[in-house]
Order: C-alpha cells, then sequence, then structure tokens
C-alpha cells in the first residue's frame, strides 16, 4: 500500500497538481479485497439511485440454483449526463462482473469491470459515443 | 443522441477572462436590473486548492503553461487520483467519473489560494491541539454506529459543499436562480439549497447555528457579496471553529463564466485570513436530483461489514491455538 502512494504522490508531484478524486464512501470499508469475485449473470434489473447504481443480476451457480446480486456503480446523474437512459441495460441482457463481494459476506459486490458477454464493456467502454473518455469530433 | 462533451478546448476565452476579470460589457441584467449571475456552472477544475511545491512564487502560468498543465492533469486516470481506494473501488471511467470526461473551467492560476504563497496559512497551536483532540476522540470508534460515520458518508453534507463551494470531484455542478431580493444556489452534491437574502436583513441571532451557516447578500457594483457566519460546530471547513466568518464574491466575466472568491477568517483556527479564487464554467443543465438518502446502501454496507470483522475476531480469539 505504502509504495502505491508513494506512487501517487510522486506523479502529482512532477505534474505539479492533481486534484484528489473523491469518493462518496469508503470503498474499502464497504467491499473486501481478498474476496474477489467475478460472475456471469443475466441482468434483472438497475436501480438508477443515488449516490451510486445498482444492478441486479441473477447468478446460476453449479449446482444450478439461482442466485440474485447487485452491483454497485457510479452516480445514475453521470451516465444520464453521458447519454444513458434505463434503456441501456436492458432486463435479460447476459453480463460479466468482476469485482470484490461486501465484507458483510452478503451477495452484493463493487463492479470493478462490466462488460455485456460479447466482450463489449458497459457504458462508456463502446456500449455508446463517450467510449473510454474520447469526445465526439 | 448524445450530448457532446467539451474537456479542455473551451480554454481561449475563459482563460483571457480569467486573467483580466473585468465586468461583461454590457453587464448582463435581471428583469429587474440586477447584475445577473443566473445560470447553471461547473466548478470541476485541473487548479488545486494549494499550490504544489514545485510552483513556489508562481502564481499564473502562462497560457500555454495552463494548456499544458490541464492536458497533464486530464490525463491522470482516477486509478491514479484514487490512491489506496483504487483497489476495490469500481472503474471510473466505466461510469463517466474521470475529469477528463467533463467540463472543466480552467484558469492561469496555479492554485485556487491567492497570493504568493499560494497555500492555506498554518494552524493555530489552538487548532492543531483541537485537530488532533477530533481525531483522538472517534479513533477505533469509527464504525460503531453511523454517526461516527463522515458527514458526506451520512448523506448530510457533501464534504465540498461549504460554502465555500469547492469542487466535489463528480457531479460537481451548481445552479445560481435570482429574485426581487433573494439568491438561490443549489449545489448537486449533495441537495442543500443555500437562500441568500440581499434585502439588507441583518444575520440571524447569534445563538441559531446552522449546518450551512446564515448567509447574507450585497451588491458592490457588479459583485455579489455574501457574508455567512453563524456555523455549527460541526461542518468545520478544514479544521475551522463555529465561528468561522466566510466573504464570498460573485462576478460575471463574461456570458459563460463566473468568478468566485472566497475569505475564509478564523482566529482561532488560522494565524491569518485566507482567499481563494476559482471559476464557474457555464454548462448545459439541468442539475439532477441527487437523492442521496434514498440509496444510501452504502452505510448499511459499511456497518455490517465492520459487525462481521469484529465477529470473525472474537471467532480467531476463541479457535484453539
Amino acid at each position: 500500500m505504502q509504495s502505491r502512494w508513494m506512487a501517487v504522490f510522486a506523479i502529482a508531484g512532477l505534474i505539479g497538481s492533481a486534484p484528489p478524486a473523491r469518493a462518496h464512501h469508503a470503498f474499502a470499508a464497504e467491499f473486501d479485497v481478498n474476496r474477489p469475485i467475478k460472475l456471469r449473470g443475466i441482468v434483472t434489473k438497475m436501480d438508477w439511485i443515488n449516490p451510486h447504481s445498482w444492478i441486479y443480476l441473477d447468478v446460476k451457480g453449479k449446482d444450478g440454483k439461482t442466485v440474485t446480486w447487485m452491483i454497485e456503480g457510479g452516480s445514475p446523474n453521470v451516465l444520464v449526463r453521458m447519454g444513458f437512459s434505463k434503456d441501456a441495460l436492458p432486463p435479460g441482457s447476459e453480463i460479466v462482473v468482476e469485482g470484490f463481494q461486501a465484507k458483510d459476506g452478503s451477495t452484493r459486490g463493487v463492479g470493478k469491470s462490466l462488460a455485456f458477454a460479447d466482450g463489449r464493456k458497459l457504458f462508456l467502454g463502446g456500449s455508446a459515443p463517450g467510449a473510454n473518455g474520447e469526445t465526439e469530433k | 443522441m448524445i450530448r457532446r462533451l467539451m474537456p479542455v478546448a473551451l480554454a481561449g476565452a475563459v482563460l483571457a477572462a480569467l486573467a483580466f476579470p473585468a465586468p461583461a460589457d454590457p453587464p448582463l441584467r435581471t428583469p429587474d436590473g440586477q447584475p445577473d449571475l443566473q445560470g447553471i456552472y461547473t466548478n470541476a477544475t485541473v487548479v488545486p486548492l494549494e499550490r504544489p511545491a514545485n510552483l513556489k512564487g508562481k502564481e499564473f502560468y502562462t497560457e500555454a503553461e495552463a494548456a499544458e498543465n490541464a492536458k497533464k492533469v486530464l490525463g491522470i486516470s482516477s486509478w491514479e487520483r484514487l490512491g489506496s481506494q483504487a483497489e476495490v473501488h469500481y472503474n471510473m471511467s466505466q461510469f463517466g467519473l474521470d475529469l477528463s470526461q467533463v467540463k472543466v473551467a480552467l484558469s492561469l492560476r496555479t492554485s485556487m489560494v491567492v497570493g504568493p504563497e499560494g497555500r492555506v496559512p498554518p494552524l493555530t497551536p489552538e487548532a492543531q491541539k483541537r485537530q488532533a483532540e477530533r481525531g483522538a476522540r472517534n479513533r477505533g470508534h469509527q464504525f460503531d454506529s453511523a454517526e461516527n460515520r463522515p458527514l458526506q458518508e451520512r448523506c448530510i453534507m457533501f464534504s465540498t459543499e461549504g460554502p465555500p463551494m469547492l469542487p466535489a470531484g463528480y457531479n460537481s455542478n451548481l445552479q445560481i436562480v435570482q429574485g426581487r431580493g433573494y439568491v438561490a444556489i443549489v449545489q448537486e452534491l449533495i441537495h442543500s439549497t443555500r437562500i441568500i437574502p440581499t434585502d439588507g436583513s441583518p444575520h440571524l441571532a447569534p445563538g441559531v447555528r446552522q449546518w450551512m451557516g446564515d448567509s447574507r447578500g450585497h451588491w458592490e457594483g457588479d459583485t455579489l457579496v455574501v457574508d455567512t457566519r453563524n456555523f455549527n460546530d460541526k461542518t468545520a471547513f478544514r479544521g475551522s471553529t463555529a465561528n468561522l466568518h466566510l466573504v464570498e464574491r460573485f462576478t460575471r466575466v463574461d456570458r459563460d463564466t463566473v468568478l468566485y472568491e472566497f475569505t475564509a477568517d478564523d482566529p482561532a483556527t488560522w494565524v491569518r485570513p485566507w482567499t481563494a479564487q476559482l471559476a464557474l464554467a457555464k454548462i448545459e443543465g439541468p442539475i439532477l436530483e441527487y437523492a442521496c438518502h434514498e440509496g444510501n446502501l452504502g452505510l448499511p454496507h459499511t456497518l455490517n461489514g465492520a459487525r462481521e470483522a469484529e465477529k470473525a475476531a472474537e471467532e480467531a480469539k476463541k479457535a484453539p491455538k
């Protein structure tokens, strides 16, 4: 951890200024870095709520049982401004989520990377203009 | 249709305006003749509050340097800016949360804090002691209950909401609305609206304390001057006391830019008053609702996670060695 901080400070020093990124809450308090998850499942709904959006996902286990997971994402205000709508992720979509499970052991987690089954990333990663932060020319 | 994002390119006009702030010509007016500050703005910026050590003594960039700095800052991914939080954070750019994905208000300033130092003045010994005590009180109890958690995690106040108003990191948007005798400012994060009388009425009695203080405004030429006192002792702007006295100045320097300046004075906190300046750049609206309480699952997750960790620690104690 120490070395990561050093790297960040070094970069900040070099370029002169880097405003800190602020999150609404401490992610490390909510999610467990020792419980990585990789889920493939069917989206049942998406809550467009602040401070964080939540994607509901039905995941079929090896035993054939279906477990519902909830995955935390970014502020819906930003998504709306980027042009996404409730139709951007329709129920029935198959997605793959990589992230970390909640520390309380519930079937909730944070999505570090979210992609459709065919590999297209959700939201900015190719599913819409503005992908990967590029602007329309 | 996706709305076009405008990161850096807006530069020229804003840079020029901020280098030589002067009232717009002719000044924009509301129908009843007030200087018109109304609009929806962002205060997202690449300028840090305090000047980095390597720019000591240099208060302003040249236009070329400012553009170069903006390019560098916007080139840093949120992963890098998140630091230790990045480990278990969702992908910022995937959710449109990189600074490079929004419009930023550019400035030639190398720090928001004005003056040769460009730094917030040192804390008084009294303030250092107070801050240490504050920290010690909660140490080891950060996860005891919701009331031990930071105000923004509880959806009460965002840490940058102020006043003074600073960029929030994302959703750094605000709206200014004027009526006869009042100016109102709503910031998207977190949800509060400041209603500022400009009718000459006095401050509330000193015994009345509010989360955002009590603001009273008046016009000096085309500049709105807002005087705020009567803070409570819970918001503590950079360690300040409830006696923080804040003076903010809003000047529309062109059609798309309001220059925002504040001076913070609290002799029990800083060795001298200090002033900072930043630009508010017009954006397309609307401001969106940020109903923080409604969706705040993070708080229960955080507390539940702590309870689980406590249980695990108990089990570990009981387990045969």
